[in-house]
């Protein structure tokens, strides 16, 4: 498996659930977590990508388990939670990283309503039912809940603004669930990604300059990789290096974004 | 910021800040259109104002009462979480959408007036917040997108006594800071507020967009 000096271990006997860890970012912070120890669920909505995730992180000796889930559904988010309990018997982890595709770069009087209910669905609709379906569990042992937002969500984007709109009240809900879940010994953290994706091959395959303006705005100069970039921030926030932090998003984008 | 004979601002948002803000602006000169809590699409936007052209002036305000209830995300139900979140959001960035036509052929301005829990988070305000943030940073987005058709769109974030209870407010302005606002006040809603809004729309301010102000007399200072 793919592992990092130092974080080997640092996860072992705790369990997570990562939403939309089929592919991207969610997949690469699953395998880093399942690296670091952890027993994780690879809540998804397509078996198609969800199973592989979930037997690639098998076969390095890593536990993970596939299951269906569409966050906009509570009943779906509480399967997730009950597959994690019935497995390994605790829950010490969230990471909400679904999302709807937020789509071609459009100006806010263009986009759709269907579109606008999609987003809000999928990112804020969906931590009510991340959170409130994992609470009991968090509080029980000390967990914490991660948000993946986006610098979208911090300086806005001119290209995508529904997307930026809707990692924004990640932001909001994150530093709210921070002062509202300290007392009770849960914590609550966001990491905002710049990684290769999916989506972000489907934008510079549509946008060829973008990957050169993308790279001349980041001090480290390459884009992220969700499992050996961003997947250890998730370790880190998730294991007890972090335990006194509370209500923070780290921008792990190359430096792209230094605005906070 | 074409100067116009008659400035026209919209005010959308039951209670305050939108009802002091608007009274401010009427003061200043302003013809004022209202919206209340109503349900906010390009149709009932254009229902409530078939004439309508152009707009000077945005104001966004509109929270609902159930944004502005203390309640733990653990008891919420999902018909709350909706109403006091998703729905208040949602309604934000429509009002954007509708407004878009209008602005542009004023050269007008939008402004985003949210709590100080919207970025520094709220115990027992969590819908509240992740509405109000989103807004905050919609109001970037669109500043990004719309500078070139002459729309300029700002963000103000406020005391928290301007959208809660006295009770609530107080616990929120205690939580984010531990000095009494430096002027010594939370600022006027109709008085002061309301000038920083009719400000932004002057021609002082032209090379601004996409400015996120807090004009809370010193409460919190971030950054």
């Amino acid at each position: 498996m793919t592992e990092h000096a130092g974080m080997s271990g640092l996860l072992e006997g705790t369990v997570a659930i990562v939403t939309g860890a089929g592919q991207g970012v969610g997949e690469g912070i699953a395998a880093a977590l399942a690296a670091a120890g952890a027993g994780v669920v690879i809540a998804a909505r397509r078996p198609d990508n969800g199973e592989p995730a979930a037997e690639a992180i098998r076969a390095q000796g890593g536990q993970a388990l596939f299951c269906r889930c569409d966050v906009t559904r509570r009943a779906d988010v509480d399967a997730a939670v009950s597959a994690a309990l019935e497995q390994w018997g605790r829950l010490d982890l969230v990471v909400h990283n679904a999302v709807s595709p937020p789509g071609p770069p459009r100006p806010i009087q263009e986009i759709d309503d269907e579109t606008i209910a999609l987003q809000i669905a999928t990112s804020t609709t969906a931590v009510f039912h991340c959170a409130q379906a994992a609470f009991d569990e968090l509080r029980a042992n000390g967990g914490s809940l991660i948000l993946l937002t986006s610098p979208s969500g911090i300086e806005g984007s001119g290209h995508l603004p529904l997307y930026g709109a809707v990692k924004g009240a990640q932001r909001g809900l994150l530093k709210s669930l921070a002062r509202e879940w300290g007392p009770h010994g849960v914590r609550v953290n966001a990491i905002a990604p710049v990684a290769w994706t999916p989506a972000m091959d489907t934008a510079t395959a549509a946008n060829p300059t973008l990957e050169a303006r993308l790279l001349g705005r980041t001090p480290l100069g390459r884009i992220g990789d969700p499992t050996t970039d961003i997947g250890p921030v998730a370790v880190f926030l998730a294991s007890e290096l972090s335990r006194h932090m509370t209500g923070q998003t780290l921008a792990v984008d190359g430096g792209r974004y230094l605005g906070l | 910021m074409t100067p116009q004979t008659t400035r026209t601002a919209l005010v959308v948002g039951s209670g305050d800040p939108a009802d002091s803000v608007g009274v401010g602006l009427v003061a200043a000169g302003w013809s004022l259109l209202r919206l209340g809590d109503d349900l906010i699409n390009d149709d009932t936007v254009a229902a409530a104002f078939p004439t309508l052209e152009h707009l000077d002036l945005v104001v966004h305000a509109r929270y609902p009462p159930l944004c502005r209830q203390r309640m733990e995300l653990t008891d919420l139900t999902a018909e709350q979480w909706h109403a006091a979140c998703d729905e208040p959001l949602e309604a934000g960035i429509r009002l954007a959408r509708a407004a878009y036509e209008p602005l542009r052929a004023a050269g007008g301005t939008i402004v985003y007036l949210v709590p100080l829990m919207a970025s520094a988070g709220g115990d027992g305000f969590a819908p509240f917040a992740g509405a109000a943030e989103g807004l905050r940073v919609l109001a970037k987005s669109l500043a990004k997108t719309w500078g070139t058709d002459d729309i300029r769109v700002h963000a103000i974030t406020l005391d928290p006594s301007a959208f809660l209870a006295p009770t609530d407010a107080a616990g929120m302005a205690e939580a984010n800071s531990l000095h009494d606002p430096p002027l010594g006040r939370v600022p006027d809603l109709s008085d002061e507020v309301s000038l920083v809004v009719d400000a932004l729309t002057t021609n002082a301010f032209a090379a601004l967009t996409g400015a996120s102000l807090v004009v809370d007399g010193g409460l919190w200072m971030p950054g």
